[in-house]
């Protein structure tokens, strides 16, 4: 005989009550998880789009480039990344690296018979990109391909916006202008090629992508403004930064390196804000569990007034009273979140197999659809939530019993 | 049922006991100033009307309440200075209680109901099941042992209270009217129980009770009568 089966068979005593108490927890359970789902999902999703979509997990670039912080998008200063060919392979002889690709980032103008447009453009090497898994979002027209552009058969992809504002369509010439390494003016003539979008229409109105080859040839350069590094698993990102700084430690010029989540401060931005809603909403469900149990609880006690007054006659003690109504709120904590883990766990697989398709988020150029990418960590961890809610919504009771008057208890009615 | 001993040491000496209890606006004094003494192995039979004071007067022979003044020894302790912790264990070992409503916890069989004051003071396995079973043959429940409270019959239920009150050996039992809600018959039975526990294990008995029957089979009677001991009456 022992206090948890006795606070089970209490439970069992008003089957209605405990089951609509048992509803309440599931449902909160379910709410949790489905939540957590699909932030975990979002936050998994920006990442990986992030990461392929041109970031890359890692980048080595000059020390005083990363030291300036921020996307390495926003950096539009001429490339001064030296040797980096050799620093390449040292780079890609890292365990759980796929490749490093060099890059050329600048800004400049861009121009269509009469229609004009500031741009960020961005060179690449593309090979590389396809053995990081880079992915390249075509609306239309071809990638850049693997080979080097010949000299006068300069290829370019332009961001959809972009294209609109230039009225420009795959086959069109656009005149690219850039600023030299030694501070003159250059242009370079490029064959629209294709269309893609980056996912994000403000990026899309000015951004221009190339072959690195073709962005060296209009900087008049043969260096580069960074190295962006491709692994085979993104949890391996800390542990090859940590290789990759100690490879490079003590080169001169300096050398940094810097995770995709210090390159992407939108990132931590959106995180930010999810991880916010979901507290927001964990604290909705929270109280209103917390309430409707604390109610259930409450009421089992005052039933029990006499019951609770004869146990304390008969010497139990004030702590062993108080451990019943606790383990009966654990009991309706454990059960109600475990029979909330599988409907959670049904729920999800539904919804994952439904398909539904999701609206664009601001900004964004395309809708997604709705995954809930749930961790096992998710079911344990809500089953302590609700543990610790019931325990909350346990106290007011506990004090209620074990503050009873055992001669006023006997005589309650 | 036994008679006191003259040279019997004294159980319970409560002196100048005073209690009341405000209703509202009203104030109720349910004892005013009551003497009172119990030796060991004493039956003795608390008489009076309802409202007269008996619950009141047993709640503080049994530490569940504490008097306004005046004071309840037992063996020489004061039971209004224990602590919380004492007092617990006071309840635990050294008194039974039998109630009017039987008061047995409905989530437990009868068996549970009577292991529960032994399992509560960490008795082991073995030897709590000895003694849960012998108290439960002692009030003629071995072969109910398994049945829960609803399953009972009032007089069953009375019983299972009694083996419960009587299994951890306590100096002193407190029966607060035990045949109440028990036919003539079964309240007899029960009557008889009580006298037969006394006479073969020497356990003190204190019956607060109107009923007649019980009243004319007692060694000493105490009569209260609106909060004031009006006679204490031993058998000659």
């Amino acid at each position: 005989m022992k206090f948890a089966i006795i606070a089970l068979r209490n439970l069992a005593r008003n089957r209605r009550r405990t089951l609509l108490s048992l509803l309440i927890v599931a449902s909160g359970t379910v709410v949790a998880l489905l939540t957590s789902g699909f932030i975990r999902f979002s936050f998994e999703g920006l990442r990986e789009a992030i990461i392929h979509g041109g970031l890359g997990h890692i980048e080595v670039a000059p020390a005083d480039d990363l030291q300036a912080g921020g996307s390495s998008a926003l950096r539009s200063g001429l490339p001064h990344l030296t040797g980096w060919k050799q620093l390449r392979g040292e780079v890609e002889s890292t365990p759980h690296v796929l490749a490093a690709g060099a890059v050329v980032q600048f800004t400049g103008m861009i121009s269509r018979q009469e229609r004009s447009a500031a741009v960020l453009a961005l060179a690449t090497e593309p090979d590389r990109e396809r053995r990081m898994h880079f992915e390249v979002r075509m609306r239309g027209g071809t990638d850049l391909p693997d080979a080097p552009p010949a000299e006068a058969d300069d290829g370019v992809l332009l961001g959809t916006a972009l294209a609109t504002t230039l009225d420009a369509r795959q086959g069109d010439l656009v005149t690219l202008l850039g600023m030299t390494a030694d501070g003159t003016l250059n242009a370079l003539d490029l064959r629209v090629i294709g269309l893609f979008t980056t996912g994000l229409q403000d990026v899309d109105s000015r951004i221009v992508k190339m072959h690195l080859v073709s962005a060296q040839r209009l900087l008049g350069t043969e260096n580069v403004s960074s190295l962006v590094v491709g692994l085979d698993e993104t949890s391996r990102t800390t542990e090859v930064q940590a290789r990759l700084a100690h490879l490079l430690e003590g080169r001169q010029p300096a050398l940094g390196v810097a995770d995709w989540r210090t390159r992407a401060p939108f990132y931590g931005q959106v995180e930010s804000l999810y991880l916010g809603i979901f507290w927001f909403l964990g604290s909705v469900i929270f109280v209103l569990v917390c309430l409707s149990t604390s109610n259930t609880l409450m009421m089992t006690v005052m039933e029990r007034v006499r019951e609770f007054g004869t146990l304390l006659a008969i010497g139990t003690s004030r702590a062993q009273v108080a451990l019943i109504v606790l383990l009966e709120a654990a009991w309706l904590g454990l059960l109600g979140a475990l029979t909330g883990d599988l409907l959670g766990v049904g729920l999800v697989a539904v919804i994952n197999a439904l398909g539904i398709q999701m609206p664009p988020p601001p900004g964004a150029t395309g809708g997604i659809e709705l995954h809930l990418s749930s961790a096992p960590v998710d079911f344990v961890a809500v089953i302590g939530m609700m543990l610790a809610i019931l325990g909350l919504a346990a106290v007011v009771p506990v004090v209620i019993s074990v503050r009873l008057k055992i001669a006023d208890a006997l005589r309650h009615v | 049922m036994r008679p006191e001993s003259a040279h019997a040491p004294l159980l319970y000496e409560a002196s100048n006991l005073r209690k009341s209890y405000r209703l509202g606006a009203v104030t109720i004094e349910a004892l005013r100033g009551v003497d009172f003494n119990v030796a060991r192995g004493e039956f003795v039979v608390v008489a009076g009307p309802s409202g007269c004071g008996k619950t009141t007067l047993f709640n503080l022979l049994g530490a569940l309440d504490d008097p306004d003044s005046g004071s309840v020894l037992f063996e020489g302790a004061d039971l209004a200075r224990l602590s919380s912790e004492a007092r617990t264990l006071f309840l635990r070992r050294k008194i039974g209680f039998v109630f009017q409503s039987f008061n047995l916890v409905p989530v437990l069989t009868a068996y549970e109901n009577v292991e529960y004051p032994l399992w509560i003071d960490g008795l082991g396995g073995a030897e709590r099941k000895r003694r849960t079973q012998d108290a439960l043959a002692s009030v003629g429940l071995a072969q109910r042992m398994h049945q829960r409270p609803d399953q009972l019959s009032g007089g069953e239920r009375q019983r299972v209270a009694l083996a419960r009150g009587l299994v951890h050996d306590p100096l002193v039992i407190l029966a607060d009217e035990p045949t109440a809600n028990l036919d003539s018959g079964t309240g007899a039975e029960i009557v008889g129980l009580l006298a037969r526990t006394n006479a073969e294990r020497g356990t003190t008995f204190l019956v607060a009770t109107h009923d007649p029957a019980i009243i004319a089979r007692s060694a000493r009677k105490v009569r209260i009568l609106d909060g004031r001991v009006v006679a204490d009456e031993s058998a000659p």
